[in-house]
């Protein structure tokens, strides 16, 4: 909490116009990433070169039961999102508002918060059959940035907002929509940022462990059949997804004031 | 010259969580209430989990009752093989801790010094905050090959950019009066680091540090919960293929408790050294 706002508080980290410098930087160090790895495929032969695997990527992707398989993950991680952004906000918004609900349940949530979910998943399994607990683990794993950021947003409002809202007779409603989420809206986006792209970790995840379809289960069985191309390819996949929408994300986030 | 905030600081906090942080007034008698409050609560569940199961409202095959857990964890405990399950998941956690800590603490400070090339490595920090990299781990086998090395490489790289990103935000944010104090003073550059601008980053640090430790736990059991030869993770995924639910029920309340353990401690380490800085 303190640490958010001490941080934003903060002075500033002076680039300037290097900015530019930057984001040129950036890409470079992509390229430069490519080209180790276009080197480390020449050293190691078990591993496929940056354009084939990008040539496997694309033929996978034209292919209809690749299609279903990644279709299954990105819906299973759309909705764990979505519910975990519901929940998770709605948590988040009580334990901000309430002193009550923060003393009853931070330590708890805190301590939920550091777990290595994923070993709730057998537990999920029973509960929720197969196609329910990959959903339900990617919305553990995206309600908690959501729930914490809100929390502290919450909390940190200055209290002349709510004193203001009383005032001119806001409903509950109204409080909500007009000034509790523009007030706090750079740090929900921060948790919708983090929880989009948790929640696509925690579908991958449980779909290494066990499910019926899914690009995380084609990860590991291509793994364990040696066939590194469509590993590769598909990890590549998932991983690029999650950082271009985490990235567009961010540079939303920095561009709000 | 534009000024900006340094946009490291949402995406480092926020997974923090409500960090105890700095003096907080009233402490002991809400700590006190919430320490209560919670003990009820697990109490409550636990007395609810073990009606549940003498009621048969689920099976015991599925969700065995706490009290058929006890027997099962001291079973564990003299169990060779769950020491050295643990054994190995201790030595890749602290092996994490240990790279990733002094990786991102070193690197937080090399941004800080030469902010341009912090600014060329965020976009990739940002996005690839700790937890999404576990996907990395099948790549990880290929290359390095199945077994600990490879665990602790990519749960080191998880601990790392929290504590990277904490670390720079902190030092970026010292007063500047700090600096030139330091310098006036004819502080060496070594001096300056560690008697001026760490100490007065401090409580950035302590936190990217209790993020590091948290996410080279969750790496660690999940990279063996993927794939891995033995440690805790890999356990409870073979106890749950081979039908054993008891213990696995057991191995699963073990890395919760752990995983508490540190979460509890480190919270209280980071007060303990707030407090004594407010004092001083």
């Amino acid at each position: 909490m303190t640490t958010a706002r001490v941080a934003t508080d903060a002075p500033t980290i002076r680039v300037g116009d290097r900015r530019h410098a930057a984001f040129l930087g950036s890409i470079g160090l992509a390229a430069l990433a490519l080209i180790g790895w276009q080197i480390a495929s020449g050293l190691v032969f078990v591993i496929p070169a940056p354009l084939a695997t990008v040539r496997t990527l694309l033929a996978n992707l034209t292919t209809g039961s690749y299609l279903v398989d990644a279709q299954v993950t990105f819906q299973n991680s759309l909705v764990a999102f979505l519910l975990g952004a519901v929940i998770g906000g709605a948590a988040g918004l009580v334990l901000g508002l309430s002193r009550w609900a923060r003393i009853v349940f931070e330590p708890l949530l805190i301590a939920l918060n550091g777990l290595p979910k994923i070993v709730l998943y057998p537990v999920l399994l029973p509960i929720f059959h197969l196609s329910g607990a990959k959903v339900v683990m990617g919305l553990l794993f995206a309600l908690f940035p959501i729930l914490i950021n809100v929390a502290i947003g919450v909390r940190e409002l200055p209290p002349v907002y709510r004193k203001l809202a009383r005032s001119v007779n806001a409903s509950g409603w109204q409080t909500l929509v007009h000034i509790i989420l523009p007030a706090i809206r750079r740090p929900l986006l921060t948790g919708v940022r983090l929880s989009v792209s948790l929640a696509v970790v925690g579908v991958v995840l449980s779909e290494f462990f066990a499910t019926r379809r899914g690009l995380g289960r084609v990860v590991l069985q291509a793994y364990s059949s040696g066939d590194y191309g469509n590993m590769m390819a598909t990890i590549l996949l998932l991983v690029s997804v999650s950082f271009v929408l985490s990235l567009l994300l961010w540079r939303w986030e920095r561009r709000m004031r | 010259m534009t000024v900006r905030q340094p946009e490291v600081a949402p995406p480092a906090a926020p997974p923090a969580g409500p960090a105890p942080g700095p003096p907080r007034r009233r402490v002991w008698g809400d700590g006190r209430l919430s320490a209560l409050a919670t003990a009820a609560l697990l109490v409550a569940l636990g007395v609810i989990w073990e009606i549940g199961s003498a009621a048969a409202l689920w099976s015991s095959e599925i969700l065995p009752a706490p009290s058929a857990l006890f027997p099962a964890l001291r079973a564990l405990a003299g169990d060779p093989r769950f020491w050295a399950d643990a054994g190995r998941t201790g030595v890749e956690v602290l092996g994490s801790i240990g790279f990733g800590g002094v990786a991102g603490l070193v690197i937080g400070v090399a941004f800080w010094k030469a902010p341009l090339v912090g600014r060329i490595f965020e976009p990739y920090l940002v996005s690839f905050y700790a937890v999404p990299l576990v996907l990395f781990y099948p790549v990880m086998i290929v290359v390095v090959g199945l077994g600990t090395p490879s665990v602790i490489i990519l749960a080191s790289v998880m601990a790392a950019i929290p504590m990277a990103l904490n670390t720079w935000v902190g030092l970026a944010g010292i007063p500047p009066v700090y600096l030139k104090l330091s310098r006036s003073i004819g502080c060496t550059r070594w001096q300056q680091l560690s008697r001026v601008a760490l100490p007065s980053a401090a409580p950035f640090v302590l936190a990217g540090l209790r993020l590091a430790v948290v996410y080279a736990l969750i790496g660690c059991i999940a990279m063996e919960f993927t794939t891995a030869q033995a440690g805790l993770g890999y356990r409870i995924r073979y106890l749950y293929d081979s039908f054993e639910t008891t213990p696995m029920y057991a191995y699963i309340l073990v890395v919760l408790t752990v995983s508490i353990i540190l979460t509890v401690l480190l919270a209280v380490l980071e007060r303990v050294v707030m407090a004594g800085r407010s004092r001083s």
